[in-house]
């Protein structure tokens, strides 16, 4: 262990036993999945971070998004953030998720995922080589260490917008809402 | 091998037309009530293998072509030669304005997600097929996306970008 970091442990010990144990949710979104396998198993081996990818949502509390979104995967993305366990990281990888990158004029392809559900860190690039992933947890754990890393307060707190949006996009949805809509928060919007 | 097949189709039917552009391809050119006849007679000479149907928008000329692929599958205990496998290229053409065809799902039963697709992303219908419901399309589009009058451009404008960003309640 870093003696660096004892404070830290003895001060935040849950926030710092979250850091390292990273559950990643084995979502296979577009074409970046192809970048995961080599970084889980033995050739660049998550596990030194402490990530290890898990089979259901309701063990997970990291989300990569790995390539373009279509309408329809935007379905299955919000139901499985909205399953995951707080506190909850999702990092967009790649740059279809970022701008719509070279589906940027597509009729299915949403462009822009921080509309729909809060991203705590963007991976640019195409691909974005698995050294990347790394790094990007690196920084995970600095957000996270300075409290930056919110996006699941943010969900929590702006839910009204981030629902308005979704059902813009995805018609009526068929589920209940996660939060509770506040209706002062819905009325300033209608006017 | 190619001669052959040429010559049997064009002495059955009459206002086919034959071309062999490469050694291994036939082009089929008939006419869209000849559709069903042409495949099942294909059929029959052991093009027994559906690859894919696929669609082409003629804007100028107004029309829509249909490609049927059809290809044989390789029997194991046979010895098959470079000039017997041959792909069978069906081509018809209908118009843009009433976009109809009769379905070929008696004839070869893969077809039928072909024709769902090509219902969906061109809106061509086709007539008595089983189940002509949406297969891949989340959203309700004015005209279906892949024909050529449908700007994408104008649509992602008019739907992706008119999303606000989140604007932050505490900043």
């Amino acid at each position: 262990m870093d003696r660096n970091q004892i404070t830290k442990w003895l001060k935040e010990p849950a926030k710092m036993a979250n850091k390292y144990s990273l559950h990643a949710i084995y979502f296979c979104t577009g074409c970046g999945i192809i970048e995961v396998p080599p970084v889980i198993t033995a050739r660049w081996d998550a596990e030194r971070f402490g990530i290890i990818p898990v089979a259901t949502p309701r063990q997970a509390n990291l989300f990569l998004i790995t390539g373009y979104v279509s309408v329809k995967t935007l379905r299955a993305i919000i139901r499985t953030y909205e399953q995951m366990l707080e506190p909850k990281y999702a990092i967009g990888f790649g740059s279809c998720p970022i701008n719509g990158g070279m589906y940027w004029d597509s009729y299915n392809t949403i462009k822009h995922l921080d509309k729909y559900i809060p991203i705590d860190g963007w991976i640019a690039g195409c691909m974005p080589r698995p050294e990347a992933i790394f790094i990007a947890v690196t920084h995970l754990w600095t957000l996270i260490d300075k409290d930056m890393a919110n996006g699941y307060i943010r969900y929590r707190e702006n839910y009204e917008f981030y629902r308005r949006n979704q059902e813009m996009v995805l018609g009526k949805l068929n589920w209940p809402p996660f939060y509770q809509i506040r209706d002062n928060v819905k009325a300033v919007e209608n006017e | 091998m190619n001669e052959s097949v040429k010559e049997q189709l064009e002495s059955t039917f009459k206002a086919v037309v034959v071309t062999i552009p490469e050694d291994t391809q036939i082009v089929v050119n008939v006419k869209k009530d000849q559709v069903l006849p042409v495949l099942g007679f294909l059929k029959d000479r052991r093009f027994d293998h559906l690859a894919l149907i696929s669609c082409v928008d003629w804007i100028e000329e107004k029309e829509f072509e249909l490609v049927y692929i059809l290809a044989r599958y390789m029997q194991g205990d046979e010895e098959h030669t470079y000039q017997e496998r041959l792909n069978l290229i069906v081509k018809t053409r209908i118009s843009r304005e009433s976009p109809r065809l009769e379905t070929v799902t008696g004839i070869f039963s893969n077809a039928e997600p072909y024709e769902r697709e090509i219902h969906e992303l061109f809106g061509i219908s086709f007539e008595s097929h089983p189940r002509l419901t949406p297969l891949f399309l989340e959203r309700d589009y004015e005209i279906p996306p892949f024909r050529k009058d449908f700007d994408t451009r104008k649509y992602v404008s008019d739907v992706f970008d008119k999303i606000p960003f989140i604007q932050l309640e505490k900043e």
